[in-house]
């Protein structure tokens, strides 16, 4: 199986490549021309490859000439379109990192293409693949939380502008905390809830690094399904950049019949590290990242979770949309 | 001098959690009811050797003491508050302060104009790890806050039925939430924007499933923006607070349940969830509540933590949240100056 990660624009590329290359039966080869648009100090392209010691083409025309199985898009989010379109002409299944886009017309249009194309559009949506997560919809399908009158969900985490500056930058990736953490919750209830999302009510304000980027780096979005459920989800940049987790999320669901808590990051010892002069947290949960993506490339896991489809990529999209609409006129918003 | 003379109305489960309070600051105590419970709780006291005395009437009541701590349901307060203040007592008043805007208004300005004092009972304020979580707020340890959330869940009230009847108590918003509604303004500041949701059976059945929960988000007139939930449970759903603050410059979030310096980890069976919540590793926060509300009483320069616009704005704010789960829509909250009851420390 022959796997292209193209672009490392994302932060997730890297732990992409690294599982990639210690997964056996993968051949792994990366590609990431298009760095004009990195912030100084950066590392990409070719150095990143080898640093991480994954073959490397210097162009996206000489990773398809290699004629992958399938590739993964972890370029900026406005810049997924080309690249799965890319990918969709070659015949390729492809794995686009999250948001699928940041424009619901490009995420239609990718979308069509990969159908009309007859390759698989699959959206880098790790957190299904938490065992935290199936407990809750084991418990969910079971009937043992009756109705899910609300969910309070929480994807905090830092601002991930140290590593990769273009996450605030409004043109590369369509917003701020409201893109980059809406979608991984959303995606959850999108799984969980035979539903469909039909408004969204969402706040933002950007008085976190306020003097640094100017993209919303905190939101609270309020999603209503048109099964009754209303989820709240905190999606801020509001981790402290020296704390030692890069954050987390969790989900409180309340039902008739039963209160259920998740905590897909929870599985850490702690402690406190003299050397780093900081408290120490060492994870010892499943990877999600690699769970996704074995279930990409070798089908669904035992418990029968499989990747998220561009088709679900696109409702999530649809909700982020509506949410910077619902932000900026103080009013909530149907989701079209 | 005489001995503080409070009069209490009420012998409800909040009117159980002050009397100790005001017992300890070395008061006599009255206690009028209507349905005779008064008089059974001031035998409780009175054989303890307490001077807990019940008075049949409410004029009895308002004859002689110096305040009068309103314990009673919410739709009571006006009435008994209104009184009150013709009586020329300073009021403590269980929150919320009444079930609407203008009663809550009306209250305050006949106590305005009579010159007591009014203190709207939130006593989460002092609740030690709230009342820490401000006090670093407001020393700039945070920096300008950006967002909070709020956690109250319990099983849902038995005790008395009112609270499972929406136009009594108000429902979980009015009685249950509003106590995060004042403590994310109290940080925060002024609310100018309000959208909730409230789910589940808002009147009470008597049925074992009988959960109601609401959820809002509150936008504040500096930008912050505040998620609250408000949850009234299953009967086996522990009570527990939770926050979490974020601003520019640091983080602090807490859990009632993840610190309670003792707990039982073992006894047999089940224990009952608790009804009135407590602070039980330190002193009660109905105690230091009623202190810092009577030490008003003797020197002007004393302001409670609680000002009697704080319990109005918390009314208005809950109101504008009930206002928005019944419309589904966001409501406007016209701006507000920023001043507010502000602790002697």
């Amino acid at each position: 199986m022959k796997v292209a990660v193209l672009s490392f624009a994302h932060v997730h590329a890297a732990a992409y490549l690294g599982l990639l290359r210690d997964m056996p039966g993968v051949e792994v080869l990366g590609s990431d021309p298009d760095t004009g648009l990195a912030a100084p100090g950066e590392t990409r392209g070719r150095a990143f490859a080898e640093e991480l010691g994954v073959p490397y083409a210097d162009t996206y025309e000489e990773a398809f000439a290699w004629r992958p199985d399938a590739v993964i898009v972890c370029s900026e989010n406005s810049r997924h379109r080309p690249l799965v379109e890319r990918a969709a002409a070659h015949g390729v299944d492809v794995l686009c990192e999250k948001p699928l886009a940041t424009t619901v017309a490009d995420g239609e249009a990718m979308v069509a293409a990969c159908r009309a194309a007859g390759v698989r559009l699959a959206v880098a949506f790790p957190v299904r693949f938490s065992p935290a997560y199936a407990a809750v919809k084991r418990a969910v399908a079971a009937g043992e939380t009756g109705r899910v009158l609300t969910v309070s969900g929480a994807n905090n985490g830092h601002m991930p502008t140290r590593a990769r500056r273009w996450f605030a930058d409004p043109d590369l990736a369509g917003g701020g905390a409201l893109m980059d953490h809406t979608v991984h919750i959303a995606d959850l209830l999108d799984d969980l809830f035979a539903a469909r999302a039909v408004e969204v009510y969402a706040q933002t304000n950007n008085l976190l690094y306020a003097d640094e980027v100017a993209a919303e780096t905190s939101g609270l979005v309020t999603v209503v399904y048109d099964n009754g459920t209303v989820a709240t989800i905190d999606c801020s940049w509001s981790h402290p950049r020296s704390h030692p987790a890069w954050g987390g999320l969790e989900l409180t669901l309340v039902g008739e019949h039963a209160t259920l808590e998740m905590d897909a990051f929870d599985q850490k010892l702690h402690g406190h590290s003299e050397r780093h002069g900081r408290p120490l947290e060492i994870p010892f949960g499943v990877d999600l990242d690699a769970r996704m993506l074995r279930a990409f490339l070798f089908g669904p896991e035992p418990d029968g979770m499989d990747v998220a489809d561009g088709a679900g990529g696109l409702r999530t999209l649809r909700i982020v949309a509506a949410g910077y609409e619902s932000a900026r006129t103080g009013a909530a918003v149907p989701v079209t | 001098m005489p001995p503080l003379h409070i009069g209490l109305l009420g012998a409800g489960g909040i009117a159980r959690a002050h009397l100790p309070g005001w017992l300890e600051l070395g008061a006599r105590v009255s206690v009028h009811t209507q349905d005779g419970s008064g008089e059974k709780l001031a035998g409780e006291y009175a054989e303890l050797g307490h001077d807990v005395t019940a008075v049949p009437t409410l004029d009895d009541l308002l004859a002689d003491c110096r305040a009068v701590d309103i314990c009673t349901p919410t739709p009571t307060h006006r009435e008994l508050a209104l009184a009150a203040v013709a009586a020329g007592k300073h009021v403590v008043c269980e929150k919320p302060l009444a079930l609407t805007v203008p009663d809550a208004e009306e209250i305050a300005a006949a106590a305005d104009a009579a010159g007591v004092r009014l203190h709207p009972a939130h006593v989460v304020r002092y609740f030690p790890a709230y009342a820490a979580m401000r006090d670093a707020v407001v020393r700039g340890e945070l920096g300008p806050l950006a967002v909070l959330r709020f956690t109250r869940g319990g099983a849902r009230p038995q005790w008395a039925p009112w609270f499972g009847d929406p136009t009594q108590s108000g429902g979980v918003i009015m009685d249950l939430m509003v106590h995060d509604i004042d403590i994310a303004r109290w940080v925060a500041g002024d609310v100018v924007r309000v959208h909730a949701h409230t789910r589940g059976s808002e009147r009470a059945t008597g049925a074992p499933a009988d959960v109601v929960t609401a959820t809002a988000v509150l936008t504040h007139a500096s930008g912050a923006i505040s998620h609250v939930s408000g949850l009234w449970g299953l009967p086996d759903q522990q009570f527990r607070t939770t926050f979490r603050i974020a601003g520019a410059d640091g983080l602090l979030r807490h859990d009632s349940t993840a610190v309670p310096g003792f707990r039982i980890t073992a006894q047999g069976v089940r224990a009952a969830n608790e009804g009135i919540p407590s602070s039980p590793m330190t002193e009660s926060p109905y105690l230091t509540e009623l202190r810092e509300f009577a030490a008003s009483w003797d020197d002007g320069a004393v302001r409670p933590r609680v000002s009697a616009r704080d319990g109005t704005e918390a009314v208005r704010i809950a109101r504008a949240a009930v206002e928005s789960s019944r419309t589904g829509r966001a409501v406007e909250l016209r701006p507000l100056g920023t001043e507010t009851g502000e602790a002697v420390r």
